[in-house]
């Protein structure tokens, strides 16, 4: 079990950020064609001036909604281990996945910080409707992976920075991962 | 939420990828179309160079599970999985195929034979894909950034997705730990 017990007890799942969870999303997806455009631009000119603007921008962008969704997962699998509802198995799986999602934000937040962007922090509260069993909580977790994968797996390929790309590819292993965990747990194919 | 398998059929963001993939592969068309065939060969050797390595794992995996299917060692279920597994390894094959035609490469062809040790029960099969696919998954993460024609990599990247969720599933038959992160 993880002991860091102050961000374990801290959650309180209350109707406030779907609004602002709509935004990023929608700002995720626009910035998906921004560097896209910078690509084709490249291809079509070899501008790769134009492009080098277009890639910092474009990646700052992802890396940004990236963390956004990094930070609700880890939200997610607190709320789902200091829930109580969690079976022993399930629970090391959980602190696990959370311990991954953690690595995941740090390492976004690293590689904002050293590009001179302040990463910005977790929300305050995050709506992940009733969690009434284990089922619950497989399935809210479920869906924060697929989720991740299907961004991840999207703006792969539009990340035009190396180390970003690296490091990006290593994360959706571990969003692909976590999926196939959680499918087979919840009977959800994975074939 | 839903319990029908979404990566099959990834609707919120399906539209914006193939106006993506569309918009790269006319800008590919048209640098393509533009260019002596010579200087069409050069272009992405590296990539083609990668390709090429990956193909090879698709044939090995190919072949791996035609022996597991073959061998009549393993039940219902293990052969369903084993069949959907090669699927999308045929799949892989082919895309890789296309991209290696397309630039000029000569794609490689599979081996006559495949060495894989001695297959006396399902486990030693299971084992056997799971080490394939451990190998394809660490081929693919190692190499996609060294990728630099876009929509290779755009291709490559639901590619290592399979492989990881292939090496997952036969982790979880074998009962071997999934909950380790890679290093990195």
């Amino acid at each position: 079990m993880n002991p860091e017990k102050p961000e374990w007890n801290s959650v309180a799942p209350v109707v406030e950020e779907k609004a602002e969870e709509k935004n990023v999303r929608r700002e995720w997806l626009r910035l998906a064609s921004t560097a896209s455009a910078g690509a084709m631009i490249f291809l079509l000119t070899g501008n790769t001036k134009r492009l080098y603007a277009q890639s910092l921008e474009g990646d700052l962008g992802i890396l940004t909604a990236a963390l956004y969704l990094e930070h609700e997962a880890v939200t997610a699998y607190q709320a789902g281990a200091e829930s109580k509802l969690l079976s022993p198995g399930v629970l090391k799986a959980a602190v696990a996945f959370q311990s991954d999602h953690k690595y995941h934000r740090d390492g976004i937040s690293g590689v904002l910080k050293s590009l001179g962007v302040e990463p910005k922090g977790p929300g305050k509260k995050y709506d992940f409707g009733a969690l009434h069993s284990e089922k619950d909580i497989l399935r809210l977790a479920r869906d924060r992976e697929n989720g991740a994968v299907l961004a991840y797996g999207t703006l792969a390929s539009n990340i035009l920075t190396k180390a970003v790309l690296n490091f990006g590819a290593n994360v959706l292993v571990d969003e692909v991962r976590h999926r196939t965990i959680l499918n087979a747990a919840l009977g959800i194919p994975n074939y | 939420m839903s319990m029908k398998d979404d990566r099959k059929n990834p609707k919120p963001v399906s539209r914006r990828q193939v106006l993506q993939a569309g918009g790269l592969s006319v800008a590919a068309g048209v640098m393509a179309s533009a260019m002596p065939a010579a200087a069409k060969e050069a272009r992405f050797a590296g990539d083609l160079a990668i390709l090429n390595v990956a193909l090879g794992l698709e044939h090995q995996a190919i072949a791996a599970y035609d022996a597991g299917a073959n061998s009549k060692l393993l039940s219902a279920d293990q052969l369903k999985i084993a069949v959907s597994f090669q699927t999308d390894h045929k799949r892989h094959r082919d895309a890789l195929t296309g991209f290696i035609k397309r630039y000029g490469g000569t794609p490689v062809a599979p081996k006559s034979s495949y060495d894989f040790g001695t297959i006396t029960s399902a486990t030693d099969i299971v084992k056997l894909a799971q080490s394939l696919e451990d190998g394809a998954e660490s081929a693919y993460l190692a190499n996609a950034g060294k990728l630099e024609n876009r929509e290779i990599l755009n291709a490559a990247v639901p590619i290592l997705e399979d492989e990881v969720r292939h090496n997952t599933v036969f982790k979880q038959l074998l009962g071997m730990d999934v909950t380790e992160r890679l290093k990195y």
